[in-house]
């Protein structure tokens, strides 16, 4: 069973160091960048001299690797196709099947919203697999992110697969009892109801005895919460995320003067 | 000196028409290790709650009546102070764990980090908790991948580095296995031995024998008696009453009906069972 529904791989590295705010900024600010600036191969570039060379500084390129190809080619891959054949864009047909025309103008229209697909999906999984979700939800609720809602982010998390397994018990423990899990699907369908019940009924009563356990450990005390790691936020940290927002502005000055 | 003083204590929780609680009155001794036993549905759990603040605090319901710990009333206090007097542990170890960290280390700073307990003092507060549970070779797994016996330890564990004035513990090996149940009792039997106010509910008669030094019989909400364990554990008239009685304790009173139990009173362990036997 997986212990846990998070991609961070612990290393050490630069990356690895940032402070989690700068990271969120650094992925949010890449991505606003590919989406606003009007230069065609503003995305591409992101992605060849900032996204890739990340994956190497942060030691892990090889996860990278793996986790964005599994995930990108679908989701790029879809997009490009559908993007190349029913964009109406342009004159220059390039072929025809059947009554779709491909066009070369609609070819490099969907190149570039691929592109901008891959630059999200990617920016996104190098975060979440060089930043722990308990520092992030840590340093967040240091800057003043409600302590209630870090909780709800953060145990999901750990209960989700919990979740899962009870699932897959009660599952086992209704097919044992005769219930028709695997021919027609309307019997599938229909073998829902009987784990759904359980799950959600049961799940309720645990919610309440979680409740009162982390109430009895001062979860609503009105003192300022303290955190056992100290998440550093360098200077450079600061520097880092002034730039990227000034980036982020200027790509949008760009795009306005562009008009 | 009593720390804990419950006087009168009539509790109904909501929508509900019958009291679980009725006419409460019961004083714990610093240091005291007290055991509550009684069927189900006698109310021992609110009874842990009402001590605990939690009643009414956390289920509202009606009150009335005091109680007290180390002299501040609990409906005249929040909850989030409260915990800081009374720490509250109970039966499945699962539920208890936070689910917000990822190591058993972490996981026990969750409290002190909640009461904003500066982090250089959190290391050690931490550490003395592992050690007075056991579980110092456990610091760095998941909470998620440890026994119900150690899980059920890291939550003692949880509560202990809140440093509660009393400790109330509801059943808190009813779902383990027999190890387990050892495990528990052993970290139990520490807290006792380090002068720690201990109420605890439970159901395995022969550790109560071992370590109480009260036992209090609750019935449809109401305290039926209350002496050493020795008498409350042995006594007719619980046995009558649905209560869960040792063994040693009902084979002996065949025993005696059959005119073989020559002892004056009735054993409740192995031990005392063996020892009138052999006689």
């Amino acid at each position: 069973m997986r212990e846990r529904l998070s991609y961070y791989i612990k290393r050490d590295s630069a990356l690895h160091r940032l402070n989690p705010l700068t990271k969120i900024i650094l992925t949010l600010g890449i991505l606003l960048v590919s989406l606003i600036s009007p230069g065609y191969w503003t995305a591409h570039a992101l992605l060849i001299f900032a996204i890739v060379p990340l994956s190497f500084l942060g030691r892990i390129w090889r996860e990278f690797f793996s986790s964005a190809i599994r995930l990108i080619i679908p989701a790029a891959g879809f997009i490009f196709l559908m993007q190349a054949f029913f964009q109406p864009l342009g004159e220059t047909v390039i072929f025809k099947f059947w009554v779709l025309d491909v066009t070369q103008e609609s070819l490099a229209f969907a190149f570039r919203i691929s592109t901008r697909i891959t630059v999200m999906i990617s920016a996104f999984t190098l975060f979440l697999l060089t930043t722990h979700p308990s520092e992030l939800m840590s340093d967040l609720t240091r800057r003043g992110l409600p302590g209630q809602f870090a909780y709800v982010i953060i145990s999901s998390l750990q209960i989700l697969p919990q979740m899962q397994s009870k699932a897959r018990t009660i599952i086992s423990a209704q097919r044992s009892r005769g219930l028709d899990t695997e021919s027609t699907f309307l019997c599938r369908v229909g073998s829902i109801v009987p784990l759904v019940g359980p799950l959600v009924f049961g799940s309720l009563v645990e919610v309440e005895e979680r409740a009162i356990a982390i109430e009895a450990r001062g979860f609503t005390s009105t003192h300022v919460k303290t955190s056992l790691h100290e998440i550093a936020d360098t200077k450079f940290d600061k520097t880092l995320r002034w730039v990227l927002l000034a980036l982020v502005i200027l790509s949008l000055v760009w795009k306005i003067w562009q008009l | 000196m009593a720390i804990v003083n419950l006087q009168n204590v009539t509790y109904k929780y909501p929508l509900t028409q019958t009291a679980v609680l009725q006419n409460i009155n019961l004083q714990v001794n610093e240091g005291e290790f007290v055991a509550v036993i009684g069927p189900n549905g006698a109310g021992k759990s609110t009874l842990c709650y009402a001590i605990a603040g939690f009643v009414p605090h956390f289920f509202k319901g009606e009150m009335s009546g005091t109680v007290e710990v180390a002299g501040v009333e609990s409906a005249k206090s929040s909850l989030s102070e409260w915990v800081l007097n009374v720490g509250l542990a109970f039966q499945n170890p699962f539920n208890q764990i936070s689910g917000a960290k990822y190591t058993v280390f972490e996981e026990l700073a969750f409290g002190l980090e909640n009461i904003g307990v500066p982090r250089d003092e959190m290391p050690e507060r931490v550490e003395r908790a592992m050690r007075l549970t056991g579980i110092s070779a456990l610091a760095d797994r998941s909470p998620y991948s440890l026994s119900g016996g150690q899980q059920q330890r890291v939550a003692l564990a949880s509560i202990l580095v809140m440093q509660p004035k009393v400790l109330v513990l509801d059943e808190p090996t009813s779902q383990m296995d027999p190890i387990g149940t050892r495990e528990v009792f052993g970290v139990i039997r520490t807290l006792a031995e380090n002068g720690m106010t201990v109420i605890l509910v439970e159901h395995k008669v022969e550790w109560i024998a071992e370590f109480a030094g009260r036992v209090i019989a609750l019935h449809d909400g109401q305290i039926l008696m209350e002496g050493k364990p020795a008498e409350v554990l042995t006594s007719d008239a619980l046995a009558e009453k649905g209560f869960g009685i040792s063994r040693y304790t009902s084979t002996a009173r065949a025993a005696r009906t059959a005119g073989l139990w020559k002892k004056a009173n009735l054993p409740v362990t192995l031990d005392e069972a063996a020892e009138g036997f052999a006689k």
